[in-house]
């Protein structure tokens, strides 16, 4: 003991310390119901990280590889329900790249503002949680009003307030409900009004920033091996929107911009979710202002059900209709990789058919889990305290990261 | 799509691919030997014409009840170029052989990213991962039996509920073996 | 081309005693008279067909089958045009398919909306072809036809006459395979229709088979009708146990119940046909069946016990009680064995094995299900599917078989006083009065029927298509059936009963499975050992090869597979 630190004095007693093991989630507010992270704590400095999921898992390809390409629709959107229209319209879209099918040029449309109405969904429950566990309740009431506001919306569009189940393979199921339009107009311009009060709560807030300013930090280089897409990655610095570099629906023809951050902190993921709330009201207005008349499904009594007035007269309106129900689509025999820009970054799916009428393989490719594997590599060396912040701004959604 | 990527690997390496094909929306495939696997997606990831740094993801396919079941497994890769704008697909083909478990090399060395999926493959389908660094299931539980997503697991084969145990040791807690 | 060939002689064929021709390009060398169906089939070209059936003759009428050749300037129907030296078949020209989806179009002019209340919906020609074919909504403006919609035709069958769509396959079979003339086409134009040419004339055995053929809704099972959806059941590969021809059957199931058997393609034993005596033969896996152990004196022996305790008791005690009784009369003497050749193969080898080496048994007296009447075509008089089997086993093992009517003699004597039975079918019927004199009779029996009711121990069995096994049909022929579904209640196979008695014996004997006992089986039976169970298995067809069925694999959790979705196995709704 001759090297003993000098810093022990011959008076005070050896002080044994080891580091605590802590066990946050799965039933921790902040752990949003789902996630174990077990932690090692050195002080309250994290040592070691290892989360653990998997408590929401609910068998969704075992589930999906045992029904009709349409019954699969209704599991989509509980992959992540804060945003069920972007699950399902890029779900239809895979199996249509699949069956090499176009659709109406309104239904694009209609997709596009349906998924963009559910992306400021999605920002705005992440934004206004940041500011809920970081102790600001008020903002998060304000984005809650604003979050009920575009449900409100989607219900009147789809009949349900989560679990939407909207659209069909070739289109979508139903037009849009009359009058609709003008209450999405005026829905945008009081969800600007309470972005608004959000942001001059929390973007100059002291203590938010302090929280969030330099915590959570990845590098660019590690955001990218780990497959970090959306805002995660843009917050890093890159300049990546599938809606911009492939586009698919009508993107091609709306202008917008891809807000890209600097740091690849918690705040620049903040802020970038708070620019592209402000990016989506402007794609909903211009796709509203272009939005043409047409069919909103394709006319193929082999895709799409045939009209309830054919199926209740006509033979070949009853046969089409079991069909479809009962075998489903014929998607013919093939595989497919095909993605879309979802709120938390790249939503993908990789289906491969045996030519039947249900998907032999379905694959997706959730955004939050890619992102939520980097997250030891996000708060290891940091302050427990960083934790939270850190795993709100990832919106990590247990549904589609544990399918 | 991935044509080029496809090309440079193939002169880059000396055809490391089985076999090229297209699939239903028009994109190239490439099929990997298991041998060259590490090599691929290493020269993929460094060589700067290339330039594939996003991992986009795994996942594996058992084709048993296709009309070509074997081999059995099929491992599926996509990975993004963000300079090209470009995603390569490219897949693995591994056999179950009588009474063994299908083996892979893993490429976690190289993407960090696969760590997770390929923990997926094995919980899912019991692939196994040769050189990855924790190796355990990722969705399901330690004392799960089987591997679901298999077409031979029964779409009802639940398994039993698991006798609740005293927690000897808080970092490990009920239902897993692990350590960090 | 053809008229260079016109002016010369023709050129040799190019393959001598064949026709060799293109079917969509692919080049198809076939023996003359080769039906083109046929051959489109083999280079993998799909021509649809309704009237077409291979077992009968050709009749040309549904339209559905017109291909294009080169040698004709309009459509040919493929079903009855040879094929021809150099001929180039198309099956897929945008004149073919304008030619099919006119056809579909015509058929369903008149056909009513009825899908959601026909049997046949799930497994119709029609629904398949339209949406593989046509597609297209209805142009029909004005009222459809009207027919009789419920024709009874006879016991087995009822016709929807709108449904149909005068194929007249079932006409052709009731002239060519059971030669039995009894239906017809009546009518003219708008107003032709199916019937039979005496009211309820449709008697032969054989009409069960026009249902199988009918590729519409038309004609109806009456046993089957509204009973199940087709999509729900599942098919089990197994043969009917109605006589000792041993027809291929399917058995359809839901659940835990049978819903009809279908006859399955055998080319040495039934053809593609069944009947319908063999066809109602699955009620007995339904109906009445012995789902628990019962220790006591049976119900038709209350009168003469009443208070004699009858309970309901675990498959343990039923065992520990049977076995006491059994070795109380191997000690005292007077215990004879009872086997039934409804068993299978593995259930009677499993049972004689226990007799005679734990009972030490030398004869075995044949019971089974009575004597019924034959036909000239598959029926026979011997209603029981597994005799043949029965006797090689009992030969095997050098037990002497012996008729029922002798042990009957012997109880009335006094000579013998306790009976084991596998099996609670009964020959006789005046038998009863004897089993009332046993002192105790043990009996595994499927049905509350039969011995079943005079047992004092009885125990329940399960029927072949709760088990895997195999029977011997009256060639010879050793054929394997496959599992539907698992045991109903505390039901066990004979096997299964016979090693628990065996072990309640301190026997170490052991069967685990019914291919352990064949394997058994087939080393001491010469006549199995050329038969390879693993291999005779009616295995499923590959995967998407398009017809036929597929086993559903089993349940890890116990639970039924009952799902099958068009050929695909599925799990579900359950």
């Amino acid at each position: 003991m001759e090297n003993a630190p000098d810093i022990e004095g011959e008076l005070e007693a050896h002080l044994q310390s080891k580091n605590l093991v802590i066990n946050m989630g799965p039933s921790h507010p902040a752990m949003h119901g789902t996630v174990r992270m077990k932690i090692e704590l050195e002080g309250e400095t994290i040592v070691r990280a290892d989360p653990e999921i998997g408590f929401l898992h609910r068998g969704f390809q075992k589930s999906c590889e045992n029904v009709t390409w349409a019954q699969c629709l209704p599991y989509t959107d509980r992959l992540n329900y804060v945003s069920a229209l972007m699950n399902n319209f890029g779900y239809l879209s895979a199996v249509e790249a699949l069956i090499g099918l176009e659709i109406p040029e309104r239904a694009k449309f209609i997709r596009v503002i349906g998924s963009e109405l559910h992306r400021m969904n999605d920002h705005l429950t992440c934004v206004g949680a940041v500011g809920l566990e970081l102790g600001g309740f008020s903002a998060f009431l304000y984005a809650i009003e604003a979050r009920e506001l575009i449900t409100d919306r989607v219900n009147e569009l789809t009949g349900a307030r989560l679990t939407t189940s909207f659209g069909r393979v070739g289109g979508l199921n139903r037009d849009l409900p009359p009058g609709w339009i003008d209450k999405v107009l005026k829905t945008l311009d009081k969800v600007a009004e309470l972005r608004a009060e959000v942001e001059g709560l929390l973007t100059r807030n002291r203590i938010f920033v302090d929280r969030m300013r330099g915590t959570g930090l990845i590098t660019t280089p590690d955001a990218l091996d780990y497959g970090f897409t959306g805002p995660c990655l843009r917050a890093c610095g890159v300049n990546y929107d599938i809606r911009k570099q492939h586009p698919y629906w009508v993107y091609d023809q709306l202008d917008f911009e891809v807000p890209v951050g600097q740091n690849g902190d918690n705040f620049d993921r903040y802020l970038v979710r708070v620019e592209e709330l402000k990016q989506c009201d402007r794609i909903i207005r211009q796709a509203i202002a272009k939005l043409p008349a047409g069919p909103v499904i394709i006319d193929d009594w082999r895709i799409a059900l045939p009209p309830k007035q054919d199926v209740y007269n006509t033979i070949e309106g009853v046969m089409s209709h079991f069909k479809l129900i009962m075998e489903g689509v014929q998607v013919p025999a093939g595989e497919v990789y095909h993605c879309t820009e979802a709120a938390n970054g790249e939503l993908g799916w990789y289906l491969v058919s045996s030519g039947a009428g249900h998907p032999y393989k379905v694959h997706v490719r959730a955004p939050g889990f890619p992102i939520l594997a980097g997250v030891p590599r996000m708060i290891e060396g940091k302050m427990l305290a960083d934790l939270v912040p850190t795993f709100d701004t990832i919106n990590m959604i247990g549904g589609e990261v544990e399918q | 799509m991935s044509k080029v990527a496809l090309d440079t690997l193939s002169v880059k390496l000396s055809q490391p691919f089985v076999e090229r094909y297209f699939d239903r929306s028009g994109a190239e495939w490439g099929v990997v030997h298991p041998n060259a696997l590490v090599e691929v997606v290493s020269a993929l990831k460094h060589d700067p014409g290339l330039d594939f740094k996003l991992f986009g993801s795994m996942d594996a396919v058992d084709r048993l009840m296709l009309p070509e079941p074997h081999p059995r497994f099929e491992v599926v890769y996509l990975i993004r170029s963000i300079p090209l704008n470009d995603v390569i697909r490219l897949k693995v083909r591994v056999a179950e052989l009588q009474g063994e478990v299908p083996e892979l090399p893993s490429i976690t060395p190289v993407y960090q990213g696969a760590n997770w999926w390929e923990r997926f493959i094995w919980d899912f389908y019991g692939i196994r991962f040769r050189g990855h660094p924790d190796l355990r299931r990722i969705l399901m539980y330690e004392e799960f039996k089987g591997h679901p997503l298999r077409k031979d697991y029964p779409l009802r084969g639940r398994q039993g509920l698991l006798p609740e145990r005293p927690i000897k040791d808080i970092y490990r807690g009920p239902g897993t073996s692990s350590v960090v | 081309m053809s008229t260079t060939n016109e002016s010369g002689p023709k050129p040799p064929p190019k393959n001598p005693g064949f026709v060799t021709c293109t079917i969509d390009g692919k080049e198809v060398v076939a023996k003359p008279g080769t039906n083109m169906i046929e051959a489109a089939n083999k280079v993998g070209s799909d021509i649809p067909f309704y009237c077409y059936h291979p077992r009968l003759t050709i009749a040309a009428n549904c339209r559905m089958c017109l291909v294009e050749a080169s040698n004709s300037p309009k459509l040919v129907p493929a079903c009855q045009t040879p094929l021809v030296e150099g001929a180039a078949i198309t099956t897929t020209s945008p004149k073919v398919k304008a030619g099919q989806r006119s056809t579909l179009e015509f058929l369903l002019l008149n056909h009513p909306v009825d899908c959601s209340i026909c049997d046949q919906s799930g497994e119709c020609k029609l629904q398949d072809y339209y949406l593989r074919y046509d597609w297209k909504p209805s142009r029909l403006d004005g009222p459809k036809v009207l027919k009789d919609k419920r024709k009874i035709l006879g016991p087995t069958v009822v016709l929807d006459q709108e449904r149909c769509i005068l194929c007249t396959r079932c006409v052709r079979f009731m002239n060519e395979v059971p030669k039995e003339p009894q239906l017809g086409v009546f009518g003219r134009g708008s107003d032709e229709r199916i019937d039979s040419f005496s009211e309820g004339g449709l008697t032969s055995n054989y009409s069960g088979n026009t249902v199988d053929i009918c590729p519409v809704g038309a004609l109806l099972n009456r046993d089957f009708r509204f009973k199940a959806r087709a999509w729900f059941l599942s098919a089990a590969p197994s043969i009917c146990t109605g006589c000792s021809r041993g027809c291929n059957v399917s058995a359809d199931f839901f659940k835990q119940d049978t819903y009809r058997y279908r006859p399955r393609e055998n080319e040495a034993v039934n053809k593609s046909w069944m009947c319908d005596q063999g066809r109602l033969s699955y009620k007995y896996l339904n109906r009445d069946r012995v789902t628990s152990a019962r220790v006591g004196l049976g119900q038709a022996q209350a009168a003469r016990a009443p208070d004699a305790a009858v309970q309901d008791v675990t498959r343990e005690e039923a065992v520990k009680t049977a076995a006491s009784v059994l070795k109380a009369a191997v000690e005292s003497g007077g215990l004879a064995m009872i086997a039934s050749p409804v068993a299978s193969n593995e259930d009677l080898l499993g049972s004689l094995l226990f007799a005679k080496e734990a009972l030490g048994i030398t004869q075995v007296f044949v019971s089974g299900r009575p004597d019924g009447e034959a036909d000239r075509y598959l029926m026979t008089a011997d209603k029981n599917p597994n005799r043949k089997g029965l006797e090689l086993i009992a030969a095997a093992l050098g037990l002497i078989l012996q008729p029922l009517s002798k042990l009957a003699s012997e109880i009335d004597g006094g000579k013998v006083t306790t009976v084991y039975a596998v099996g609670g079918e009964l020959s006789d019927p005046s038998f009863t009065a004897s089993a009332g004199k046993l002192k105790k009779l043990v009996v595994q029996a499927f049905n509350h029927t039969g011995l079943a009711p005079f047992a004092h121990v009885l125990l329940p069995a399960s029927t072949h298509v709760e088990d895997e096994g195999s029977f011997v049909n009256l060639d010879g022929l050793v054929q394997r059936f496959r599992r539907a579904y698992p045991a109903n209640g505390d039901s066990q196979p004979h096997w299964h009963w016979a090693s628990d008695l065996f072990r309640a014996f301190g026997h170490n004997a052991h069967f685990s499975s019914s291919r352990h006992l064949f394997h058994q089986l087939r080393d001491r039976v010469p006549a199995f050992a050329q038969f390879d169970w693993d291999k005779q298995a009616p295995f499923p067809r590959a995967p998407g090869s398009g017809v036929g069925i597929e086993n559903p694999p089993a349940a890890a959790d116990g639970r039924p597979p009952g799902y099958r979705e068009f050929g695909l196995a599925r799990v579900r709704g359950i």
